[in-house]
């Protein structure tokens, strides 16, 4: 081969190492983004890191001896084709994990991966400048496909590789192209190196170890996704309000919000027949109900089963939740299709903020609210809030309060009960057992005492019949009201309560 | 290389700062208002143009000049108690202290913002809160019931120091001597909560016209508050430190400038207790104390209340004169009784017959100036889950007050999709005079930076990215200081008693400015009125 086609092929090189270089840059930011959020900041630390790495590698470019400049190139570009193709798939593993050392290596593997890209250009400048190339025209050169390599990146990556490949393919799939110029230097370059048989086969090892990867990706974020979870992940979404992780393992389907379990479908019916029918079941005249909470549509399932209710409303922040259980077909066979019932509305708000606007009236109220494991979800647990409840609430309807475990929780439990009371309402508190959560518990709450539990249901039921009901509102010796304050908004005590009781839980 | 410039230019447009030091690139595409209420026409007053003759004359029995808590707390009592013959001037600084804003349904305060339990002197503002439903029973016990929206909500302080969060504002962490100080002097005002002068009454209270007369206690206002704790060994720099922020936070002033009957009296006074909440909670509204506010306008009604600026008050014979200009003129209003609810400082220049009635200038209350910002935020920023956003967080070693959240009594199922910040600074450092001539030409950017020191201490520049508007307001001349001596003012005291056919109401008239003492001169003053 000519000499001048061998020069044409060094720059053709710098295309590629370009794009590379450009390519895990963003898939860093991406990948961080996805994962911590705040897409400006990670953009913009993960670029100023790498810029920086990157002079770094331009300095440390002069100490390469003259004689070395070609096998340090390849060598620099089986570590760049390592570092940056197994970057998304090592970031990925080291979140599922070990979350706490991601930033760290996340800046570590930016900030390699950017000294050795700003080594490349530097030593391909060299390599043409010992081949007698006219300076001004090599830069000119070089800088041109420098800059072509980032623009062919920068369009290729948010359209098509990122929505086609993913992030961890993409990563491999640079990776590659770093090694495909590694291999191809060696060859073209034989004569020139200093140990090319010893360069070749490092070549063919690192071309062996990303194309078995390429290979495995899904496999590997599969299993990164069961590290996190347990089960396989069968949609994965965040929402501006939420983290919602769908998995299934052999037929159990298991929703999971910012990473909490919210129900299994193994035994979710436990906990929805539990939470409706004691309410339902005792209001055959009940036309109307409001569910709060419980995007999932199970609560709404079980409340569909009863042909007298006339309109179900449906109160769920996020659209996205609603959505997903409202179109995804292993999801609709859960629910039944509950949220595409005609006699089901759907209303995308702040529950709590939707109680203040709104004046309807309902016979039954449904209230499956986040457990009061924070300040800001400890205040639908008090006074105003279940005031605000009666105010729906018809004269002789019921509502009905998820309220934490009573074995695992007492002082939660009970405190929401004292709640509800200083409230004004008569409460009646039962409990089920969900295997998924363990023993839990439920609140009703009425104008007025005298609630009577079901001695019977007309509908279909798996969990609940008349020897299952009388169980659960009665209190065995081990979970025996305890003596506990109501939740007062200017302290919060069930906040402090939840913390205590699960505190004694974990262990 | 050209790739470096393309991104440099990406970092600069997703709003990075990159270069240290340009603090002028903060203020970048940010909408800022800068509000001077009441300035354009308490200026022109103070200068003195010639009104034009009054196009109108109307008689009426009361007027009330000023629509503050003084004005407006006059007018409720009033028409609660059946009166009918009176109007409200609002003033060009309608809801004074108390006024409140909102970026589109987002409100905020430009003032104060809460108000401490109601202690059982304070009857007359237990009254207005039992009729707002503030009070849900027990209004004239020990302990009443509060609406629990109202009081404040868990978690109420925190204090950043050395870029943490710590629960509560007095500062831990600062050695066993700043810890054993703290609790000496939390006991020693405890005991000072029930101490009783040689005439029985409460040596502090609100309202301060209740407290002891004993001349023992009263010696008190003779030296300044830094001094006395000095002389009672408290040395303590945490301690010092929330002792000066405490008296900057109520009074606008330092230790140095404080009394030291007045620095006693911020903790002492409040003896309030709720039947649902622990003492020291607050009564707070996403508008500060604007809803209070409200209330007693809707009771008085919107036929009472006229827009227009007081510029002349003379008293003729038992007739008095109150000459005031609106959109279309200069009016007249004719009344058997005129209740002066606006600042001294401003009454001063309205009435001529000033220093007839006893009160010279020199008699003026030192006004401290203040700088509220409001931000309105896209979203709120990252908070430490193990110290989440408080209501009210201040910042430990600051000259600035710290900021409240506005939407923190909000009961919600998920964080508000927006929210505002609300800052504080009072300049205590500086002699106001010094400060206004500032304040009147200070730049937006300027003022911004000031108002923003503390959010910006905290959250760092990227706080920058969540601010959609904000908005600043100065209050140059906004509160009474209570310097030592100010008990003995005589000028206050002869207006405090006047009741001719020109009364008195406003929290100067205490030489302290809380919402209870400006009720309470509101109040008496509606009492001189019924009474005669």
């Amino acid at each position: 081969m000519k000499a001048c086609m061998r020069d044409r092929l060094l720059i053709l090189s710098v295309f590629v190492v370009a794009s590379c270089g450009l390519a895990y840059e963003l898939i860093a930011g991406a990948l961080a983004s996805y994962l911590l959020g705040d897409s400006v900041l990670q953009f913009s630390s993960i670029i100023g890191c790498y810029l920086f790495a990157m002079g770094v590698g331009s300095h440390l470019s002069q100490y390469v001896k003259d004689e070395r400049v070609l096998d340090t190139f390849v060598e620099i570009e089986l570590l760049v084709a390592l570092l940056g193709g197994l970057s998304a798939s090592a970031l990925f593993a080291v979140f599922a994990w070990s979350g706490e050392s991601f930033r760290l290596t996340l800046y570590a593997l930016v900030f390699l991966t950017g000294a050795m890209v700003g080594m490349e250009i530097p030593l391909v400048m060299r390599l043409l400048h010992q081949r007698e190339q006219r300076f001004a025209e090599l830069v000119s050169r070089v800088l041109t496909f420098d800059y072509l390599g980032a623009l062919a990146v920068s369009l290729l990556f948010p359209i098509v590789l990122a929505p086609r490949l993913g992030l961890a393919r993409s990563a491999l799939l640079f990776g590659l192209s770093n090694v495909a110029v590694a291999l191809w230097t060696c060859r073209v370059f034989r004569a020139e190196l200093l140990r090319p048989t010893v360069q070749y086969l490092r070549s063919l090892l690192v071309l062996l170890v990303l194309g078995g990867g390429f290979i495995a990706a899904d496999e590997l974020t599969r299993w990164n996704e069961k590290a996190i979870y347990g089960d396989d992940v069968i949609h994965a979404e965040t929402t501006p309000y939420q983290r919602l992780v769908l998995t299934r393992w052999k037929g159990d389907l298991r929703l999971y919000i910012n990473g909490n379990l919210q129900f299994s479908s193994r035994d979710e019916h436990r906990y929805h027949e539990a939470l409706v029918h004691p309410v339902l079941g005792a209001l055959p005249w009940a036309r109307r109900v409001l569910i709060l909470g419980g995007g999932d549509g199970l609560a709404a399932r079980e409340v569909l089963k009863y042909p007298q209710v006339q309109q179900v409303t449906l109160v769920d922040l996020d659209p996205a939740m609603t959505g997903l259980f409202s179109r995804s077909a292993p999801l609709l066979a859960l629910n039944g299709g509950s949220l595409r019932n005609p006699r089901l509305r759907v209303v995308n708000d702040d529950a709590a903020r939707w109680l203040e606007q709104h004046a309807e009236v309902f016979d039954a109220i449904i209230v499956d609210f986040p457990d009061p494991s924070s300040f800001a979800l400890g205040k639908l647990y008090s006074v105003p809030l279940y005031r605000l409840l009666s105010r729906h609430l018809a004269d002789n309807g019921l509502a009905v309060v998820q309220s934490t475990s009573p074995y695992h929780a007492p002082r939660s439990y009970w405190s929401i009960n004292a709640t509800l009371r200083a409230a004004g309402l008569a409460t009646t508190p039962y409990h089920a057992y969900v295997p998924s959560f363990g023993e839990w518990g439920f609140i009703i709450a009425a104008h007025r005492p005298g609630y009577t539990p079901p001695q019977a249901y007309r509908v279909p039921l798996k969990f609940l019949d008349r020897e299952a009901t009388r169980q659960m509102f009665f209190f065995p010796p081990d979970m025996q009201p305890w003596r506990v304050e109501p939740n007062q908004l200017n302290d919060q005590r069930l906040v402090h309560y939840f913390e205590q009781d699960w505190s004694q839980v974990i262990r | 290389m050209q790739r470096r410039d393309f991104l440099r230019t990406a970092a600069a447009l997703a709003g990075l700062p990159l270069l240290a030091g340009c603090q002028q690139l903060l203020g970048w595409g940010l909408p800022v208002d800068v509000l001077r209420p009441g300035m354009a026409a308490g200026h022109r007053l103070r200068d003195a143009a010639t009104l034009p003759p009054p196009r109108s004359e109307r008689r009426v029995d009361t007027v009330i000049v000023g629509s503050g808590v003084a004005g407006l707390f006059a007018g409720w009592r009033l028409a609660r108690e059946g009166y009918r013959d009176f109007v409200l001037l609002n003033g060009p600084e309608p809801d004074g202290n108390a006024a409140a804003g909102a970026f589109d349904g987002w409100r905020y305060p430009t003032g104060a913002h809460y108000l401490p339990l109601p202690s059982p002197e304070s009857a007359h503002v237990r009254t207005l809160l039992a009729e707002m439903g503030v009070i849900e029973a027990g209004s004239d016990s020990l302990r009443p019931t509060f609406d629990e929206r109202v009081l404040v909500h868990a978690p109420d302080e925190r204090l950043w120091r050395d870029g943490q969060w710590q629960d509560g504002l007095l500062p831990r962490g600062l050695g066993a001597a700043d810890d054993a100080q703290q609790q000496r002097f939390l006991l020693h005002v405890k005991q000072l909560q029930l101490q009783h002068g040689a005439d029985g009454r409460r040596v502090f209270t609100v309202p301060t016209a209740l407290a002891s007369q004993d001349p023992a206690w009263r010696a008190l206002d003779r030296q300044s508050f830094a001094s006395w704790l000095a002389a009672h060994g408290y040395t303590a720099p945490g301690l010092l430190w929330y002792l000066d922020y405490c008296c900057r936070d109520d009074y606008g002033s330092t230790l140095a400038h404080t009394s030291a009957w007045a620095g006693l009296h911020y903790f002492a006074a409040r003896g309030g207790h709720a039947a649902n909440a622990e003492d020291g909670a607050v009564l707070t509204w996403p508008d500060g104390l604007n809803p209070l506010l409200r209330h007693m306008r809707g009771r008085i009604g919107p036929d009472k209340q006229l827009d227009g600026a007081a510029w002349r008050i003379r008293q003729h014979g038992k007739q008095v004169q109150v000459d005031y200009i609106d959109a279309t003129g200069a009016q007249r209003l004719i009344a058997r009784r005129v209740i002066v609810a606006t600042p001294l400082h401003v009454a001063w220049h309205l009435l001529p017959q000033l220093p007839a009635l006893g009160f010279e200038r020199a008699h003026l209350p030192p006004r401290a100036p203040w700088l509220v910002g409001n931000v309105l935020l896209a979203r709120f920023p990252a908070e430490p889950a193990s110290q989440p956003l408080a209501w009210d967080n201040v910042v430990y070693g600051s000259r600035s007050l710290g900021y409240v959240v506005a939407t923190h009594q909000l009961i919600r199922a998920a964080l508000p999709e927006r929210t505002v910040f609300t800052t504080y600074h009072a300049f205590a450092d500086a002699p106001p005079a010094a400060t206004r001539p500032w304040l009147a030409a200070a730049s937006a950017d300027a003022l911004f930076e000031q108002a923003t020191a503390d959010l910006y201490a905290v959250y760092g520049p990227r706080l920058r990215r969540h601010m959609l508007a904000a908005r600043l307001t100065v209050r140059a001349h906004a509160m009474a200081s209570p310097q030592p001596g100010f008990l003995a003012n005589p000028g206050l005291a002869a207006l405090r008693t006047a009741d001719g056919p020109i009364l008195f109401a406003h929290a100067d008239l205490s030489g302290l400015s809380l919402f209870e003492e400006a009720a309470w001169w509101g109040d008496v003053a509606a009492q001189r009125v019924l009474a005669a």
